[in-house]
């Protein structure tokens, strides 16, 4: 059963969810939309452009602790990384690994690289995983957080499984490709995109928390994100030689014992899942039930 | 160019680099002095399997001969585009693929990527871009998105779009509007073993990217806003 009262994280516009994520008042934009700080390619192409380029960095107060946000507005062009989307969010990365608040929090809502701009975006891409893996080097973790309604898509989704932590709900979709683009290239027949159960048992939330790529399932409620960031700073990924042999051994043993399915719903049985019933499970259902499964 | 060719013109003086399909491993020497290498060919597409050997092949590595440089062969057609690789969560694999190669920065080893072939989308963000530094031989074809891609979210007539490829580097294809975004450190013509080696020997600590980007003229804004925001 869901919370009947829930303050949705998908429906809310990134600035609203910073907003209900940190202490009350305590978020300080850096570049603010009154810097009219506005892509310099989409004009070539007719699109619209919008003030901050739907990224929204900042530092502010998480339960008392110093934290640095940036935040990708899924309204705006799918919140694609542009070039100045990409150089506001590697700057705020590197702001931390040298003011070394608490934590850095990325609030993933992205479609990938902007196409008017694939170049720029494909490199600012990894320019903001160049500074994610700066910002831990300095000891500040990367709290990513996923329940966008744009999902994380292409570059945003190999940037957010470089995070320390993931928090997201089922409505936080994640992969390399989207379904869309599954199915144009490889047709309907391997990805039907419109298919909203495929898609969401496929790539969502839950699929991904019964994996461990994310570490943490919160219900669609702005207050749940909050919370299970408060809980996760500090938590750190190691780089040590035997915590990346033990990532590699969990990751093979993924293949291994589910490489062969086609479908989430035989990977939840497998696991000793209600393979369908996951999908009716609020987040603390599923994560009990998880605690009794199979990894 | 062919991998083989590639191989001679890079270590003129042999090398012990064999392939096993798409799979490319050995040692060489640059300047005299022992360097891994670890590439790909075929134009692989890469998914979680392919990921891993990759990984594996890296962490082995890295415990071997910890500090010596390694140099990364690019040749890739993207990531598998399949519902199979999605639901383990392909972007997973490709982020464990990027700790290791971050695990051999952090070991003292210097990372230099040769694109060669193709380099498309995620493959080139897995394997590829995020190297110490990233150069391309001429003949190479990185490209994020291909032109239809753009037509069909754009909207623009193809025409327009393909005149406007030519005169702006930002979305289209090809190793020049590569360079001058700032994406490639070098171009390599000739003399690769030479080339190798003065990388080899010089600093590759720092991301350079932006810079370059605003000193070729591609990516003119992106250095100004990383260092405003780092002062502010």
């Amino acid at each position: 059963m869901k919370p009947l009262f829930r303050i949705s994280y998908l429906e809310a516009t990134a600035r609203q969810r910073i907003a209900g994520l940190l202490d009350r008042s305590s978020f300080q934009e850096i570049i603010p939309p009154t810097k009219k700080q506005i892509s310099p390619h989409l004009g070539l192409f007719g699109a619209p452009v919008s003030w901050d380029d739907g990224a929204i960095i900042g530092e502010g107060q998480l339960e008392g602790h110093e934290v640095y946000v940036f935040a990708q507005e899924g309204k705006f062009r799918g919140g694609s990384i542009g070039e100045i989307h990409a150089a506001k969010i590697t700057g705020l990365l590197y702001r931390a690994a040298q003011r070394k608040p608490k934590a850095v929090i990325g609030l993933f809502d992205s479609g990938g690289v902007r196409l008017e701009e694939a170049n720029a975006g494909e490199i600012g891409a990894t320019e903001i995983i160049r500074a994610i893996f700066e910002a831990q080097k300095a000891g500040v973790p990367v709290i990513g957080l996923l329940g966008g309604g744009t999902g994380c898509f292409g570059g945003a989704s190999i940037m957010s499984c470089c995070c320390d932590v993931l928090i997201a709900s089922e409505e936080g979709r994640l992969s390399v490709s989207g379904p869309e683009v599954i199915e144009t290239v490889m047709g309907v027949e391997a990805f039907d995109s419109r298919d909203r159960a495929l898609v969401w048992r496929t790539t969502g939330g839950k699929n991904r928390f019964l994996f461990g790529t994310v570490a943490v399932l919160v219900d669609d409620h702005i207050p749940a994100f909050r919370e299970a960031a408060v809980a996760a700073i500090g938590q750190k990924r190691s780089f040590a030689i035997e915590a990346l042999k033990t990532e590699a051994r969990r990751l093979r043993e993924r293949i291994n014992s589910y490489g062969d399915k086609s479908d989430a719903s035989q990977i939840w049985e497998t696991m000793g899942l209600p393979g369908p019933g996951v999908s009716e499970m609020t987040a603390k259902e599923l994560t009990e039930a998880k605690l009794l499964s199979k990894p | 160019m062919k991998l083989q060719e590639l191989l001679t013109q890079l270590f003129p003086n042999g090398c012990d680099v064999a392939t096993n399909g798409w799979l490319v491993t050995g040692e060489a020497t640059s300047g005299g002095k022992p360097v891994s290498v670890l590439g790909t060919t075929d134009h692989v597409l890469i998914g979680v399997r392919e990921t891993m050997v990759l990984a594996d092949k890296l962490l082995e590595i890295v415990e071997q001969h910890p500090g010596r440089p390694i140099v990364l062969l690019v040749d890739n057609d993207g990531q598998r585009l399949a519902l199979v690789e999605e639901l383990l969560a392909l972007p997973e694999y490709f982020a464990h693929l990027l700790r290791v190669q971050r695990l051999a920065y952090l070991s003292g080893s210097k990372l230099v990527a040769i694109l060669y072939g193709n380099a498309v989308a995620g493959g080139f963000i897995a394997f590829g871009m995020l190297a110490d530094r990233l150069v391309s031989i001429s003949g190479a074809e990185p490209s994020v998105m291909k032109l239809e891609a753009i037509l069909r979210v754009t909207k623009m007539p193809l025409e327009k779009l393909t005149s406007l490829a030519t005169t702006v580097p930002v979305f289209a294809p090809g190793s020049d509007n590569f360079f001058k975004m700032g994406g490639l450190y070098e171009i390599w013509t000739d003399h690769f073993a030479d080339h190798l080696h003065r990388l080899i020997q010089s600093d590759l600590s720092k991301d350079l990217r932006a810079g370059l980007g605003q000193e070729r003229g591609g990516r003119t804004a992106s250095k100004a806003i990383i260092d405003e925001i780092i002062a502010a």
